[in-house]
């Protein structure tokens, strides 16, 4: 055990100076509290200023199979340009710490994009992890869908599949695509909670 | 025919081996092959073919519920139409925390092995093939999907065991989890859920964990905090979104806990919407992640050097540091001696008073830090000894009196008795304040066998005691401290009145435990004690058998002060007394909520009250988010608020909770409360 852990985890049992969330989940029908964040283009976006329209966060990792898997069939692009279309603003979130697989500068993250041929609104540069954490962003991909009225509407999966094998796209439900579909339709979100799947989110320690 | 037999038996023995290892293929970090507990089998048999995984160091594969994300272990089996395989026998998973989050799954070299059956039909002298087509995620930092393939092929005849493979399988089979018969239920309140369960096996369950099958169950990443009862253990932890759909009738998992140093597993069925009485006495065990006994340890010894900086004991170091003052010119083989006395002293307190503790949680009395606080005859008989301490400082009766019982004199000689005495006397005043990083240990110690709860306290001391051992060995400190001389008269008597005060302090505690006879008591006693000095002072034995009645007296009239009712309210906010059911009301109109633990007798609690909580700025707070002010007031024992407190790790007070409206599980807020920080909770900002 090094002695930064032994330091932190005796802060974490004291839990003295800093507040600790005893529940880490955002609840899906809650109101997601403001947060500034910054973008591959060095944009500062706040929650709060997408207010009257859907937001859908992507938290993303380039490397990860999981990721791979719905970028090399284009199921992720499929998703982003039905959810522009539908007026929706896009983030996609890294949050993997420098030197973490998926890390990227605001460089590699707009080649990135262009490269993938993505709809997406912005790609937003986590690598603290404070949104990542904020939100309990667990997997890459991990989706969420805010509403109008800045509730969580949705957080999940993207689909019912949970392998990796780009083969199992073709058949699975997009449960965003659904979602979207649902609010769209002026109704509520059939499933608005499933577990998501893929690799860890690659936070800093 | 008989010709016919002989010759096949002939010809069996002739038959080349089979290997009962397929050729291992390696797939990256992964080499994965077949093994079997049979060379050779007969129509009609089971027996087991495992898939053996041999990981890269460090490399995990998940098990069949991956945790927070991952991907399970899969086996497509390709089988002769002679033989059926059956389910995959999961070994026995290990959570694997990885920053925030944690997965289910294994390292090393894990085994899974799977039940086979030949045919009866199948042909004496055939040879059928099992191939595995198996696929898992493998995770380090990165995670690699890898796949392949293997073969086996199995004779079919005389059953012939394998002698390399059948114990390797056998012992992995022995470890997968069985049904038992342990009986449980789960229930879900608010965004909790707690599992509780009876008739468990033998077995260590301190570190119980509950893997279920499904996701959705229950948060990975969140502490699964354990309470021990007399018939069974429940585990309370947060629930996840499967809650909100429909529930299956069960849920199924497993439960792990140890025995003998090896860990265990029990498949166990939860009956949704049961709950279970475990028999829960008032001493709960609590477990929660992340501490450890080294943890608990270094908190525990900061949180006793921070303790001398604590109101409540500040009076009493003064003497000792006085004491030092006085001889930091002089011999230092003294102030070496007199540094190891006190810290014995420091010691020996905290070892009677965790003994007090420990007999009294074996007792099932529920009891935490600052417990005889609690009782007010421990509260009077202070206010009085602080009192007469008071009273010696200021020069009223004289360190050489022959004083006995009163410690006054115990605590002022420079000798051996005295340093031990002052340390003694430290620890008991020291007491009702909790410092940073204390809770956490005291909480884990409580919660823990007793040997832990011993060396946690004895950290604590040493922690305590530090201060002066320091002073004594490091000379440059002593030279620094001013020379002896007429100003230390002056300088001690004017310790006197920290001593009245922290005596008027604890009166106030008292008047709050036992209302106003209780005041009436400690100051007859106050004045008995009074009188015995000025008794005492005299030399006749008349006077001196007079002065030892009017020290019993006063210590009767302590003893005699018993507990009223009712507790009077601690703080000028508006409030409501706490209760679990008024919290999930609160929750259920959407209402922020903010729950003070507090008693009369926590220094702390007064600060922060002081300081923050009756701060008008902090009231038009509570008004504006319209957040319900509850208090939990643990002036006097109170088993449901101790419950409570544990359920936190905490063994005693002050906590701190606030429910946001967009959270339905509370944020803890730190010991020493600012404005910000309850802000912060409020709106549900999680910094």
């Amino acid at each position: 055990m090094t002695i930064s852990r032994i330091l932190l985890s005796t802060l974490a049992v004291s839990a003295i100076a800093i507040v600790a969330p005893a529940s880490a989940k955002i609840a899906t029908g809650s109101n997601v509290s403001d947060m500034t964040v910054t973008d591959s283009d060095g944009v500062l976006h706040n929650l709060s200023d997408y207010a009257g329209k859907k937001v859908v966060l992507e938290w993303t990792n380039e490397g990860c199979p999981y990721v791979k898997k719905h970028y090399t069939t284009k199921n992720m692009q499929k998703t982003q340009a039905l959810a522009k279309e539908d007026g929706a603003v896009w983030l996609s979130i890294i949050s993997s710490a420098p030197g973490k697989q998926g890390y990227k500068t605001g460089a590699e993250a707009n080649a990135w994009k262009v490269e993938q041929g993505t709809s997406l609104s912005a790609v937003v540069l986590d690598p603290s992890g404070d949104m990542g954490r904020s939100f309990s962003a667990k997997t890459t991909p991990h989706m969420f869908i805010i509403d109008e009225s800045q509730t969580l509407v949705y957080q999940g999966a993207i689909d019912d599949n949970r392998s990796a094998n780009p083969k199992t796209v073709a058949g699975a439900k997009n449960y965003v695509i659904a979602a979207m579909e649902d609010l769209k339709a002026g109704y509520e979100v059939a499933v608005p909670d499933t577990a998501p799947y893929g690799c860890s989110v690659k936070y800093g320690s | 025919m008989r010709a016919l037999i002989l010759t096949f038996l002939t010809w069996l023995m002739a038959m080349p081996a089979i290997a009962s290892q397929s050729v291992p293929v390696d797939t990256g970090k992964v080499t994965a092959s077949l093994v079997s507990t049979h060379d050779r089998i007969a129509p009609g048999q089971e027996f087991y073919i495992a898939l053996r995984t041999v990981l890269d160091e460090h490399w995990h594969t998940y098990w069949r519920n991956p945790g927070d994300s991952g991907e399970p272990v899969q086996i497509e089996w390709e089988l002769s139409d002679k033989l059926s395989a059956d389910e995959i026998n999961w070994p026995l998973p290990r959570t694997i925390p990885t920053g925030p989050i944690v997965n289910y799954g294994f390292e090393g070299a894990p085994l899974f092995p799977v039940k086979f059956k030949l045919a009866q039909d199948a042909e004496l002298g055939s040879v059928v093939t099992v191939r595995a087509n198996f696929y898992y995620l493998v995770c380090k930092d990165v995670c690699i999907p890898e796949q392949g393939s293997v073969s086996l092929p199995i004779a079919v005849g005389a059953p012939l065991e394998d002698l390399g493979w059948k114990p390797e399988i056998e012992a992995a089979l022995t470890e997968v989890p069985k049904k038992g018969n342990i009986q449980g239920g789960i229930i879900k309140a608010n965004s909790t859920v707690t599992i509780s369960l009876l008739n468990l096996p033998e077995g260590d369950f301190s570190k119980a964990y509950f893997f279920p099958y499904e996701q959705g169950v229950l948060g990975h990443s969140e502490a699964q905090i354990l309470r021990r009862g007399s018939k069974g253990l429940s585990l309370t932890t947060t629930a996840d979104y499967i809650w909100n759909e429909t529930i299956p009738e069960t849920l199924d998992g497993v439960l792990t806990y140890e025995n003998g140093e090896t860990l265990r597993g029990a498949e166990i069925s939860l009956a949704v919407g049961k709950s279970f009485d475990i028999g829960e006495v008032s001493a709960p065990e609590v477990k929660i992640a992340g501490a450890t006994l080294w943890t608990a340890i270094i908190g525990a010894l900061i949180g006793g050097l921070i303790l001398n900086l604590m109101p409540c004991v500040f009076p009493v170091i003064s003497i000792k540091a006085l004491s030092i003052a006085k001889l930091a010119h002089g011999e230092r083989g003294k102030i070496r001696r007199e540094a190891w006395l006190y810290t014995a002293g420091v010691i020996t307190t905290f070892l009677l008073l965790t003994i007090l503790l420990l007999g009294l949680k074996a007792g099932g009395t529920e009891i935490g830090w600052g417990f005889q606080l609690q009782s007010p005859k421990v509260v009077a008989i202070l206010a009085v000894l602080l009192f007469v301490i008071g009273l010696n400082l200021l020069g009223v009766f004289e360190i050489g009196s022959r004083l006995q019982n009163t410690g006054t004199k115990l605590t002022q000689s420079s000798g051996v008795a005295g340093s031990f005495f002052t340390g003694a006397l430290a620890v008991i005043v020291a007491t009702p304040c909790t410092a940073p990083l204390m809770a956490g240990a005291v909480g884990y110690a409580l919660a823990s066998p007793a040997f832990i709860t011993l060396a946690v306290f004895m950290a604590l001391g040493i922690g305590f005691a530090l201060p002066f051992l320091l002073v004594a060995y490091i000379p440059s400190i002593l030279t620094k401290l001013p020379k002896p001389g007429p100003w230390m008269e002056r300088f001690k008597e004017l310790l006197a009145f920290p001593m009245f005060a922290a005596a008027i302090w604890l009166i106030w505690v008292l008047s709050l435990q036992a209302g106003e006879s209780g005041i009436l008591f400690v100051l007859s006693a106050m004045l008995a004690a009074t009188f015995a000095i000025w008794l005492l002072k005299r030399g006749s034995m008349i006077t001196k058998t007079l002065g030892t009645l009017a020290v019993i007296v006063a210590i009767a009239l302590s003893i005699s002060i018993s507990s009223t009712s009712n507790p009077g309210t601690v703080s000028r906010l508006e409030s409501e007394a706490w209760s679990p059911s008024r919290v999930a009301e609160l929750q259920e109109q959407g209402r922020p909520i903010f729950v003070d633990f507090t008693a009369a007798w926590c220094v702390t609690c007064k600060v922060n009250e002081k300081v923050v909580l009756n701060k008008a700025k902090t009231q038009k707070l509570f008004e504006d988010t319209n957040t319900a002010f509850l208090i939990a007031d643990w002036t006097n024992k109170n088993d449901l608020i101790a419950t409570e407190l544990a359920k936190y790790g905490r063994a005693g007070v002050p906590l701190y909770l606030v429910y946001s409206n967009n959270s339905v599980s509370p944020v803890i807020l730190p010991q020493v409360l600012s404005h910000d920080v309850i802000r912060d909770a409020i709106a549900g900002e999680k910094s």
